[in-house]
């Protein structure tokens, strides 16, 4: 019996609540449409949701180019120069304070 | 006032911040932003959540939950950095590597985690150091968090250093770098590596397998992760899988660049003139949160009302919660829980009252530690590019009709 226990208890501890894959859901956030979006699209979202940009809350266009600029140089991003820009403007008119 | 009128005002106000920034660097705080929707998509083993990302998963807890002591599993806040998280850990086969500068280097699984080692529990205070950001005006960088950055829970394990003992530091080891599971969607992106010198890493750091008494949800790290008591909860790392000592700090981009303050008595700075050196947000300052009533809430007249909520530090331990109803023109004594879930955990409080008025209340609560710290008001805290460390004075208002 005692044995038995032991063996139980085992396998209670090695036992996972969860014993399949898990599936993180994927959330549709809004976007702003207009020009640059296509240059968002195809750079961004590789690595993050659109929520991570919008819930950034409005910035200037210094803090978006700050943005751009660390996601190429420290996690380097593969975003051309071109995009960079028109990445910057977009976010800068759609996500901007004014400043 | 009608939604749109609301805009309105606002930004007239926001106008007036503008002009006079113009003389300065004018920055305010405020209350952080309240009573976001919960979203109607659960994400897995959570209950639905206040959601700012889905990739990677960043969820916030509502209000509510602070009127416990312990934050539920599923209830318990989400934040990851980089996208690629494994969503399948088998528990048989996942191991921790210790390496670099030990005498013996050795890979533990999780069976030899539970069994070789003396189990210990802490409970302890998990909160992001970006947690109410979006007190910080002008906007601080980062998520716009609310106050439900946080949680509590009861974490079991094994201490870090009857880890490191068995593979023996040698002589030179200064430096312990922290690697979980979770990559980045681009091979060249540095990997979220903590570093921590051995002089920060006691007794009370743990790597822990269980939480409130069941497994790590995948969303906290499954199946096991770092557990630093009254750290901000940017080196807890998750889903743990490496353990590197070395006698040299290496320059990454998460400790020299992310979670940092200004390097100055306040850690202050203005938006037009930060300040050139900063430093690691390391410990929590004194915070305490209201969970129940929430904002908004309707009280009927002559009822007794007790207000609920949890006060933490970083260890120093809370000494008194003070209660105002009257907007702060006078204080009460909250009474606190006995405190034996230890000085790293929340410590409840409770404040029970009959609202007099009718019409709006306004309920803060301020938290004291027992060297004497106590919370400021919103707006008595200075301004950092992070947003990083609000802990200002907690304000619910509700109705009394």
């Amino acid at each position: 019996m005692k044995k038995l226990l032991l063996i139980l208890a085992f396998c209670t501890a090695m036992f996972a609540q969860v014993t399949k894959a898990v599936e993180v859901p994927y959330i549709s956030y809004e976007i702003k449409m207009g020009k640059g979006f296509d240059e968002v699209n195809a750079n961004c979202l590789m690595c993050h949701s659109f929520g991570y940009i919008t819930n950034q809350g409005p910035q200037s266009r210094a803090f978006w180019k700050g943005k751009v600029d660390k996601m190429i140089t420290h996690f380097k991003a593969p975003i051309a120069k071109g995009d960079a820009e028109i990445i910057v403007n977009y976010l800068a008119k759609h996500y901007g304070n004014g400043k | 006032m009608k939604r749109r009128d609301f805009f309105k005002t606002a930004a007239v106000v926001g106008v007036a911040t503008v002009g006079s920034s113009a003389f300065g660097s004018d920055t305010t705080t405020r209350q952080p932003i309240d009573n976001r929707p919960i979203s109607k998509i659960n994400f897995p083993e959570k209950r639905p959540m206040i959601t700012y990302s889905d990739r990677p998963p960043l969820l916030e807890s509502p209000r509510e939950v602070f009127s416990q002591t312990i934050t539920p599993n599923d209830q318990f806040f989400v934040r990851w950095h980089l996208p690629e998280i494994p969503t399948k850990n088998d528990p048989d086969t996942y191991t921790i590597s210790i390496n670099g500068l030990v005498n013996k280097e050795y890979k533990i699984t999780l069976k030899q985690l539970k069994e070789d080692f003396e189990q210990v529990e802490v409970t302890a205070v998990l909160q992001c150091g970006g947690n109410s950001r979006s007190a910080f005006q002008p906007t601080a960088g980062g998520i716009q968090w609310g106050s439900g950055a946080m949680g509590c829970a009861r974490w079991k394990g094994v201490r870090l250093s009857d880890l490191l003992h068995r593979a023996g530091l040698k002589k030179d080891s200064e430096w312990i770098g922290f690697n979980g599971l979770d990559n980045a969607a681009y091979y060249q992106t540095p990997n979220f590596v903590r570093e921590l010198h051995l002089s920060e890493l006691d007794d009370h750091v743990i790597v822990a397998y269980e939480m409130n008494g069941e497994d790590l949800p995948y969303l906290n790290g499954y199946p096991v992760r770092l557990i630093i008591p009254g750290y901000y909860s940017d080196s807890w790392v998750k889903m743990l899988s490496n353990i590197t000592v070395t006698d040299k700090y290496k320059s990454l981009f998460f400790m020299d660049v992310a979670y940092r303050v200004p390097d100055n008595e306040t850690e202050s700075e203005t938006p037009d003139h930060k300040f050139k050196t900063t430093k690691p947000i390391t410990t929590m300052n004194v915070k305490s949160v209201i969970g129940f009533p929430t904002n908004g809430e309707v009280v009927a007249y002559g009822s007794q009302l007790v207000v609920r909520g949890v006060a933490f530090d970083s260890g120093i331990g809370i000494k008194d919660v003070f209660v105002s109803v009257d907007g702060g023109k006078s204080w009460n004594t909250a009474i606190l829980d006995d405190g034996k879930a230890g000085r790293y955990a929340y410590r409840g409080f409770r404040y029970s009252f009959k609202p007099e008025t009718y019409g709006d209340v306004k309920i803060m609560a301020k938290a004291v530690d027992k060297l004497g710290n106590e919370q400021p008001l919103a707006e008595d805290i200075k301004w950092n590019h992070g947003g990083y460390k609000y802990n200002g004075i907690d304000v619910v208002t509700i109705k009394i009709v």
